[in-house]
């Protein structure tokens, strides 16, 4: 499977490749996006299995990549990894479609709990 | 605005161990030992600020050492690997970390910054009109590392100040 990981922060997206790895996730396609924008657009042109995203992004949000996804016709599995989490993101996050929602700091056992079921 | 704030010291180590827990010290075998000391000496810090309901810092600050280690845990490199640049995304991702969890602990209506780092020791920092509420001091393997909380003092003026 193939797995897009949208974070504007470069350490953010090795800790999330370290998790996957260490959750046993780590034999699956690994791509990255640096902002909102560009995750949008892999997303559409490389046809990932699962995005994994940032909430706060340059260009584009986490949500709003979501919601226009959504709007594209786009159906990817989708949910959010981020250091920020209230009551309203969750909802908006639920509402827009969002498959997960991690709070940072996770673990591996998080990770493996949230993505066992979708990567088998 | 001036707001009762949540966040208190046992709230902030519970933070910062979940952090180490997390990502700098999965194994369990590094822990921060809390030295309680708040005059301890730093080379590198880094901070976010937080304004709306409630309106401060959160501040990270360790020996260069330190900060070479938590990139090299953070990365998945050996310590020699690890770059200039490694260490101030590095620092810079742990004040947003903290200060995220922070955020999530606060009334409704506040914002986080970008983190800042600094590649100089906290004492050259300055967050004018502000006061220390709360902070976690410790050794990590040795090290010094700490991660306070600094509350601005518009806060505390009276009502229609």
């Amino acid at each position: 499977m193939k797995i897009l990981i949208a974070d504007d922060s470069r350490v953010m997206r090795q800790i999330v490749v370290r998790t996957l790895r260490q959750a046993g996730f780590g034999d699956h396609d690994l791509i990255e996006a640096a902002d909102g924008k560009e995750a949008y657009e892999k997303a559409l042109e490389e046809k990932p299995d699962l995005v994994i995203s940032d909430w706060n992004m340059p260009h584009m949000t986490g949500i709003e990549v979501l919601r226009q996804l959504r709007a594209a016709g786009n159906n990817v599995k989708f949910g959010f990894v981020t250091s920020e989490s209230t009551p309203e993101m969750k909802t908006a996050a639920d509402g827009a479609g969002s498959a997960f929602f991690i709070v940072k700091p996770f673990t591996a056992e998080r990770f493996d709990e949230v993505f066992a079921p979708i990567l088998g | 605005m001036s707001v009762e704030v949540e966040v208190d010291q046992s709230d902030l180590a519970e933070m910062v161990e979940q952090v180490w827990e997390s990502y700098l010290d999965p194994e369990g075998v590094s822990p921060l030992i809390q030295t309680y000391d708040e005059d301890q000496p730093s080379e590198v810090h880094s901070s976010v600020s937080i304004t709306g309901s409630w309106s401060g810092y959160v501040l990270y600050a360790s020996s260069r050492s330190a900060a070479q280690r938590a990139a090299a845990a953070f990365l998945a490199m050996e310590l020699e690997e690890v770059s200039e640049e490694d260490i101030s995304d590095t620092l810079g991702e742990l004040a947003n970390i903290v200060g995220g969890q922070v955020k999530a602990m606060l009334p409704p209506g506040a914002q986080l910054s970008l983190p800042q780092v600094v590649l100089a020791p906290e004492a050259s920092a300055r967050f004018p009109n502000t006061q220390r509420m709360s902070g976690v001091y410790g050794l990590w393997e040795g090290e010094p590392v700490s991660i306070s909380m600094w509350q601005s003092s518009s806060e505390n003026k009276e009502e229609g100040a």
